[in-house]
């Protein structure tokens, strides 16, 4: 694939194009904001902000795999990172990044990995090893949490990985914060000698405050790395045993070393106390500020250890505590502990007491109503308007491979009720959503083919189909493969390959002949690694191909054994940026019938109803020509 | 004092980019900012909100329904579905594009861009239309549409200066679209201040 050539343009619409490498370009930009000066001021992205705050801590080796609200800050690193000295990519998965960033901080390198919080369950193996045998250089794990959710799949609350891992976790408020935190997390790392947990919710990731800069330091690279089996090899279970006392020991200072960093504080004062962390801290700030409240906020940056000692030291007078938080009430839980152990009796109100809700994100009306306030102009109430879910883009290959498979499970005879389609995540799960329609499950990782498998061995007596992206494929979806193969199940596995990790941005995946920083990769090639697998079946097709589609899926479907069919074509949208759209479609109005039915079959989003005619939003059509075939009146028209 | 801007749009018609030049420019004035959405491609042809807030000193990154000085539409139906973001003072800046979702396509095929119009307009009579895409069209750019929507908005609450405006949008957007951006943001400047006095009489 020649996508690196033009990789600048495979920004998603979250990145910011100012940010761009003015020499791709070729024009005259502003000076680099990344790299500006230290005292400028700039408005940056949480996500930005923490990519700065990498160079600010002299991280060199920082690995990732793509998830929202985490992406940014390795995209936004690998925009400068011809500038830069440092090794910044992507990798096949949460856990190998981890991995590999391990191995940079044993050696005494700085190493950051970024991931959303499902990406920490994936990576949560070497992250508990990794804290008996501790770093010489600061290793950082940032993960991204998702009160609301707004793009994950649970509401996780990655604050007790803390507690699990015995690492220190920290959580700060604001863009500023997160820039800062990254640096106070690498030294926090290097005094303990442990990773540190860098954990930020979508609020913080994906808000744009401003930020004032640091000095950008020296990237620190590995310094050598000597045999040490007590420390790090998990075989021996007396060294495991002294281990975990180290780590013990190691955890019992980081409060005290907080303190140093300022990673808690109090603002105002007051017998009404607010305990709050993250990005809830700024709704209780506006809220004490608007209504003029005398309060006493404590705010947390270090969530783990819990801060005990801090809490001690500024809790005494308060007649009642009100804590405000994200997900689960892990504050409030720690906070009683505290508040027993010190033979302390206050009020705590919270989630456990129903003043806050549990599940969602926070806002300044839910912070309002836990202080028994009103919002002063009563709101309206919303008029009643058609949801608008996100829908697959114009023109995109996962359309054509849906379409086909509903129409094979027709053709053989099913019925679309009893063929389940266990999806995994990307894009394709978009194809949830009506009119497309078609998708039963998406879960974890990989897990659409081992899911699908269970179903089929459980007895399952219809087709079941497995669904899964190539990145998802390389991330954790092959080892599904190999069992099923292995196990001898029956099932149509569809490899639906549109050549990038779409969903989160158009990041590479390891079939890229060339990094988004210009480093040159050995491109692995999905179609041998299927191969190697050895299913019973194997077709490659052109998902633009719809027919041939159709009548592989067909043949296919109730054969026994595992068949893979990967159904490849490039993304629609990143196609349509780097070499632009060369026809587009369009309807007449004098030979539309409006009978709904290009809409309705393809949900295509460019395709709108108007008047009772169809209208197909010009700049908006990709050009695939897939309506067409769904108009009995001809009336959708190839532009000149 | 904080001026909060609702920013209502279909994912991939620039609100994001708008939000991001507001930011820009208020940075440039010397003015704190904060501004809230949710990214990611899924969002793309979805309903896509930005909450920009300026001031002084602001903290928040979303505020709530009641709290909106300024309703800033890239769309109707995404208009009418955040309009009741808008304060009791506050005005909506809506651009006349049409863009109806899926269902509201299939089950109302013969409601139009003049419905929805009228309907925006009974919602909150302070509702100012905006005929963005002809405005961005006549500079041979219906990309720009988020640039007139950010001319209207500032000739109406008169946040920022031209000049800011002009820095920030340089700062913001690739160099090939700058010119014909700066363009569009005059443009709708000038049609919104045009009616503006008659209308908040
Ligand atoms: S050709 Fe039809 S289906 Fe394809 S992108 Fe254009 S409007 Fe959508
Ligand atoms: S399928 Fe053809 S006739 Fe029917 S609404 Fe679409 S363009 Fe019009």
């Amino acid at each position: 694939m020649e996508y690196y050539s033009l990789h600048v343009y495979t920004l998603p619409f979250a990145r910011l194009v100012y940010l761009l490498v003015p020499q791709v370009f070729n024009m005259v930009f502003t000076p680099m904001s990344l790299l500006a000066e230290p005292g400028t001021r700039l408005p940056l992205m949480g996500n930005e902000a923490i990519a700065r705050g990498v160079l600010e801590a002299g991280v060199y080796i920082v690995t990732g795999y793509p998830g929202t609200p985490s992406s940014e800050v390795i995209m936004t690193l690998q925009e400068y990172s011809r500038d830069l000295d440092i090794y910044v990519e992507w990798s096949v998965n949460e856990r190998v990044a981890l991995e590999v960033a391990i191995g940079a901080a044993i050696s005494g390198a700085r190493a950051m990995s970024t991931m959303k919080a499902p990406g920490l369950n994936v990576a949560s193996d070497p992250l508990l090893s990794a804290a008996y045998s501790g770093v010489d250089g600061g290793l950082v794990v940032y993960v991204a949490d998702d009160p609301g959710p707004h793009t994950t799949q649970t509401e996780q609350d990655s604050r007790w990985y803390g507690e699990l891992a015995k690492l220190p976790l920290i959580s700060p408020s604001s863009p500023q914060e997160a820039k800062d935190y990254v640096v106070a997390s690498v030294e926090l790392s290097e005094a303990l000698g442990l990773p540190v947990l860098l954990r930020t919710t979508t609020r913080v990731s994906h808000t744009v405050g401003d930020v004032l800069l640091g000095e950008i330091k020296q990237p620190r690279k590995g310094r050598g790395f000597s045999k040490n089996p007590e420390r790090f090899v998990r075989a021996g279970m007396d060294w495991n045993l002294e281990r975990h006392k180290w780590l013990n020991s190691r955890l019992a200072r980081v409060e005290e070393l907080s303190a140093k960093l300022g990673l808690n504080k109090v603002i105002g004062a007051g017998e009404l106390c607010i305990v709050t962390e993250g990005a809830a801290l700024n709704y209780v700030l506006e809220t004490v500020e608007e209504y003029s409240l005398s309060a006493r906020v404590l705010k947390l940056g270090l969530l783990h250890p819990f801060p005990r000692g801090f809490i001690l030291d500024n809790i005494r007078g308060c007649r009642e505590i009100l804590v405000v938080e994200e997900l689960d009430p892990y504050i409030e839980q720690h906070l009683k502990t505290v508040l027993y152990d010190a033979g302390l009796f206050i009020p705590i109100r919270g989630k456990t007491t129903k003043h806050l809700p549990i599940e969602g994100e926070l806002d300044k009306s839910i912070v309002l109503n836990a202080l028994g306030l009103k919002q002063r102009d009563q709101p309206r109430s919303p008029h009643k308007t058609p949801r608008r879910p996100p829908p697959l883009c114009p023109g995109c290959p996962h359309r054509f491979t849906f379409l086909a498979l509903k129409r094979a499970i027709s053709k053989k005879g099913f019925k679309l009720s009893e063929v389940p389609v266990i999806g995994d995540i990307g894009c394709y799960a978009l194809s949830v959503y009506k009119p497309i329609d078609m998708l039963w499950t998406e879960h974890s990782m990989g897990a659409s083919v081992s899911m699908a498998m269970g179903l089929k061995l459980a007895g399952y007596d219809k087709p079941v189909v497995a669904v899964i992206g190539d990145s998802t494929l390389y991330h954790a979806g092959l080892q599904s493969l190999i069992e099923a193969v292995n196990k001898r199940v029956d099932l149509l596995v569809i490899v639906v390959d549109n050549g990038v990790v779409a969903m989160t941005g158009h990041q590479s995946t390891p079939a890229w002949s060339t990094s988004e920083t210009g480093r040159i990769l050995k491109p692995i090639s999905l179609d041998e690694l299927v191969k190697a697998v050895n299913p019973d079946e194997l077709r490659i097709v052109d998902s633009y191909n719809y027919d041939e589609l159709v009548g592989v899926f067909e043949e296919f479907i109730d054969k026994p054994g595992v068949k893979v069919v990967v159904s490849r074509h490039p993304c629609a949208l990143l196609e349509a940026r780097l070499k632009g759209v060369k026809t587009r479609y369009t309807v007449d109005v004098e030979l539309c019938k409006g009978c709904k039915a290009c809409l309705v079959v393809t949900g295509c989003p460019a395709i709108v109803m108007e008047g009772g005619r169809a209208r197909i939003i010009q700049e908006d059509c990709n050009g695939c020509g897939l309506c067409t075939r769904f108009c009995p009146y001809n009336a959708i028209k190839q532009m000149g | 004092m904080v001026i909060r801007i609702l920013i209502a749009s279909v994912g991939g018609q620039g609100g994001l980019t708008l939000a991001r030049v507001l930011a820009e420019a208020a940075v440039l004035s010397g003015l704190s900012v904060r501004t809230g959405e949710t990214l990611g491609m899924a969002q793309r042809y979805g309903s896509v909100v930005s909450y920009v807030q300026v001031g002084s000193r602001v903290y928040t990154p979303k505020f709530t329904p009641g709290e909106a000085d300024y309703l800033v539409g890239l769309e109707l139906v995404e208009s009418i579905r955040n309009i009741h973001y808008l304060k009791p003072s506050g005005v909506a800046l809506v651009a006349d594009e049409y863009r109806p979702p899926y269902t509201l396509s299939v089950e109302n095929p013969f409601n139009t861009r003049d419905q929805a119009i009228e309907l925006i307009k009974k919602l909150e009579s302070k509702t100012i239309i905006i005929p963005a895409r002809r405005l961005a069209i006549e500079l041979g750019n219906p990309r720009a549409i988020n640039m007139v929507m950010l001319g209207s908005l500032n000739a109406v609450s008169n946040i920022f200066s031209h000049d800011k405006v002009e820095q920030a949008v340089r700062k913001v957007l690739p160099a090939r679209v700058v010119e014909s951006s700066i363009k569009a943001y005059i443009k709708g400047y000038e049609y919104a201040q045009a009616i503006r006095n008659s209308f908040l009489a």
